[in-house]
């Protein structure tokens, strides 16, 4: 088991942003290293397409390059940063839409609750999330999914499934409610 | 509306992208005005980016990590020219000026030659890198199987046949274990994981916890190397069913298991 906490994943991931900050390429490398294939995951799982996942990771990392004096570890995770980032060009790329500068301003600060720096605690939380999403019924887990790797709103997800608008929007929320008390249990 | 949204959910759904209309445009409208708020959608921003750990595992290629590095390394170069531009900038006066009017149309000229120069380095550059990615991976590809032919050679390597356990899934996988050379090489099939689930061979030593030896999704498995610790004494190897994507120290039923005799 880690015996590393939270403040400790801080500082390490303060140092190699503070490191970027000065341009050492390789504080950016070891970044890369720690959190590409979570990424890589994402990407693909979302366009379903190689060669684009590559080049919006590319891109993230290279944004992180360009503007890490304006990340500040201190007020929240930076791969939870990255995955709201990817996440958030992925669908756009989807979609053929450029997220709107709102967006972009209230996605600044992520705060995730654990330690994601090491594999070991990354695959026990991979197996919170996956018992959560088990706990959802097959309807709200398919809704969660298509909002979350396709990027659909309420009425989309209508649409998409056929389903009264309203009890796509309860699905959704019990859903969502149920996934937050199991995250935060 | 400008207040506080009325149920702690809708920071969830906001973060989640499923809001339309008002119901998103009062939480962007809010947010910005209110610290509290602004947390609470900062933490629900960070439960929703948790569902990414769901998606399949991919590894990025090598030539992507190469790119980049290429990428910045460039960026670095470019601002350290620029940097140096402004320096002679400054002193410029009016004999500047006057060799300014020769040296515009020579600079011009330059800059569309190293523009060509450079969309050929970076064209280089790119399959560059793509060769030393294939390069890398035959290289791996070379040793991994200079550790198995190492491994079969040798008089220390003992085999361990697994057996399957009453009531457990069917499998039948073999080790072959060197515990000097800290390596073993596993073979055989095992039916395929229930569903959330997988398998995770494991190294059971003399003393002490056992050690993992890599996760199995079921069916039939490759011959797959496996680095332990050199030189821990073993008893046994065992398979044990887990959590999808395996656990540090073994928490599942046992599923095979082969004594080193």
């Amino acid at each position: 088991m880690s015996g590393q906490t939270g403040t400790e994943l801080r500082a390490s991931d303060a140092a190699l942003i503070q490191k970027i900050v000065q341009r050492d390429e390789s504080a950016l490398a070891a970044l890369y290293d720690r959190y590409a294939s979570l990424l890589s995951s994402l990407l693909n799982r979302i366009l379903r397409d190689t060669q684009a996942a590559e080049e919006i990771l590319q891109d993230v990392f290279y944004q992180l390059w360009l503007n890490a004096a304006q990340f500040d570890p201190a007020r929240g995770s930076l791969p939870g940063w990255l995955a709201v980032i990817a996440r958030n060009r992925a669908i756009s790329r989807l979609r053929r839409h450029n997220p709107s500068d709102g967006e972009e301003l209230l996605e600044t600060t992520v705060i995730v609750p654990v330690n994601l720096e090491n594999a070991i605690t990354q695959q026990q939380l991979l197996g919170r999330v996956k018992g959560a999403l088990d706990n959802l019924s097959t309807e709200q887990r398919a809704a969660i999914e298509l909002a979350y790797f396709e990027g659909l709103t309420h009425t989309e997800i209508a649409s998409r499934t056929g389903d009264p608008l309203g009890t796509v929007k309860t699905r959704i929320r019990t859903a969502v409610e149920s996934l937050k008390r199991t995250l935060l249990s | 509306m400008n207040g506080h949204p009325t149920r702690p959910e809708d920071f969830d759904l906001y973060a989640l992208g499923v809001l339309e209309g008002e119901e998103k445009a009062a939480i962007e409208s809010h947010v910005p005005t209110c610290a509290e708020c602004a947390k609470k959608l900062a933490e629900a921003r960070g439960r929703i980016a948790l569902l990414a750990f769901t998606a399949p595992r991919v590894e990025p290629s090598a030539a992507v990590r190469e790119r980049l590095m290429r990428q910045i390394h460039s960026s670095a170069e470019i601002a350290g020219a620029k940097h140096a531009q402004r320096e002679p900038e400054r002193a410029a006066g009016f004999f500047g000026r006057w060799w300014a009017a020769v040296l515009v149309p020579a600079c011009i000229l330059l800059l569309f030659v190293a523009a060509r120069l450079r969309t050929e380095n970076e064209r280089l550059g790119r399959e560059l890198a793509q060769e030393r990615a294939t390069m890398q991976q035959q290289q791996k590809q070379l040793d991994e199987a200079r550790h198995a032919q190492a491994l079969l050679e040798s008089k220390d390597t003992v085999s361990v046949a697994l057996a399957q356990q009453p009531g457990m899934p069917k499998g039948d996988v073999r080790v072959m274990y060197n515990s000097k050379m800290g390596m073993a090489m596993c073979d055989g099939w095992v039916e395929p994981a229930p569903a959330n689930k997988s398998y995770q061979l494991w190294m059971v030593p003399m003393e002490g916890k056992p050690v993992s030896a890599g996760v199995l999704d079921g069916g039939p498995i490759n011959p797959w190397m496996v680095h332990l610790p050199q030189g821990m004494a073993a008893k046994a190897f065992a398979v044990t069913l887990e959590p999808t994507g395996g656990m540090p120290q073994p928490t599942g039923p046992m599923v095979l298991v082969g004594p080193i005799t």
